[in-house]
């Protein structure tokens, strides 16, 4: 398990930024935390980090959104589904075989439907109204491959 | 009797119209997840080779699986707007009986094989019949090792047919009496699936749009516990 902490929404979003830097084709990301907590942030920096060009907005109520940038990235909202089988609509398992990143918010949520191969993101508020609390955990062989990477990328938001 | 046929189970788009005359235009792509793309362009394609208006169209056919889930739901959801724009029935057919169907001419046992990702397949196995194929099992979703061991169990010659047939046929390789059916066979086609739905047509075996659903086998249908949603107290530890 790594920790980082953010003093803002700027600094949550430059994190995601080095995260997408060691980003590979396949990658899927889980992020969790409650409303607020900065996951759509998470994704803004993550697809800035990528190169993406123009805004990203969330997805909550188009379940998915793409994007071109180094790699594709598609950003997906599951907090609308009820139950597992609408997973099946979005067809994540394509778009990871298709090349790019799948980032889903509330993924924690759909573990169970997921390939079991992914990082998850859990985003807690701070002690100030704009701090955040990062814990990322490497499930599977890919992520856990890329842990030390990713602490090395995780240095400037080390949490003490 | 013009039928219109649509299948996008796989990464193949394809499109077709036919009748008593069989099939008048067809049109196949498979240049990779453009579904929602090339759907529309490819009904409209078909329709003007057919040399024919939407209004003659008296039936809507379509693929329902099981396949790749986004190219299904773009299928199914144009399916069904044709059809209700026209206000003509349905038929459903699966992307296996499809797969199987153009191989019915074969001595062999028929194993129709979708590639389900995520290291997965969607089988059904079929025997040829006079004038086409009797599904014998019910599709399934499978890894490659299941359906090897599923073959292995019985002492058929078998012709594996379909995209997941070829992506594993390394896995299938040894097995006494197997062929893999090549590239051209890999896909469910449009034009198999008017031919299929004609005959379904003559016995006026249809469904309404809104009865039709696609045949997803996976994963179970359990409700999402959304614990999580309602949201944990700032700071609390999960």
């Amino acid at each position: 398990m790594l920790r980082a902490r953010t003093s803002d929404v700027e600094s949550t979003r430059s994190l995601a930024a080095a995260i997408a830097a060691v980003a590979a084709s396949g990658d899927l990301i889980l992020l969790a935390g409650e409303l607020g907590a900065g996951k759509t942030a998470f994704v803004q920096g993550f697809g800035a980090g990528l190169g993406v060009d123009g805004a990203i907005t969330s997805p909550t109520f188009t379940l998915a959104h793409q994007y071109e940038g180094r790699l594709p990235m598609h950003h997906l909202d599951v907090y609308r589904l009820e139950r597992f089988a609408e997973m099946d609509d979005i067809g994540v398992s394509e778009l990871l075989d298709g090349g790019g990143v799948v980032l889903i918010e509330w993924g924690d949520a759909v573990a169970p439907a997921l390939p079991k191969d992914y990082l998850e993101i859990t985003l807690t508020y701070g002690e100030g109204d704009d701090e955040r609390q990062l814990e990322l955990r490497c499930v599977g062989s890919r992520w856990t491959a890329r842990e030390r990477v990713l602490a090395e990328q995780l240095e400037p938001w080390k949490a003490a | 009797m013009l039928i219109l046929g649509i299948s996008t189970s796989t990464k193949q788009v394809g499109a077709a119209i036919g009748g008593h005359e069989g099939v008048l235009a067809s049109s196949h792509s498979a240049r990779g997840k453009r579904h929602a793309e090339n759907l529309a362009p490819a009904i409209d394609f078909v329709r003007r080779q057919a040399r024919i208006e939407m209004a003659d169209i008296s039936a809507v056919a379509v693929d329902v699986g099981p396949g790749l889930f986004t190219g299904l739901r773009v299928g199914i959801a144009a399916a069904k707007a044709v059809a209700h724009a026209l206000r003509v029935p349905m038929i459903g057919i699966a992307s296996l009986d499809l797969l199987a169907w153009p191989v019915r001419h074969t001595s062999r046992e028929i194993v129709a094989v979708i590639d389900a990702r995520r290291g997965e397949v969607f089988y059904a196995r079929y025997r040829p019949t006079p004038g086409g194929v009797q599904r014998l099992t019910d599709p399934i979703v499978a890894t490659p090792d299941d359906l090897r061991a599923d073959l292995e169990a019985n002492d058929f010659d078998y012709l594996v047919v379909g995209d997941g047939g070829l992506r594993y046929a390394d896995e299938l390789d040894g097995l006494v009496g197997l062929e893999v059916a090549e590239q051209h066979l890999a896909y469910p086609s449009a034009a198999s699936l008017v031919q299929l739905a004609h005959a379904k047509a003559i016995r006026e075996d249809f469904v309404q749009p809104w009865q039709l659903a696609p045949l997803y086998l996976r994963p179970p249908d359990a409700e999402i516990n959304w614990s999580t949603r309602e949201g944990l107290a700032p700071g609390e530890a999960r």
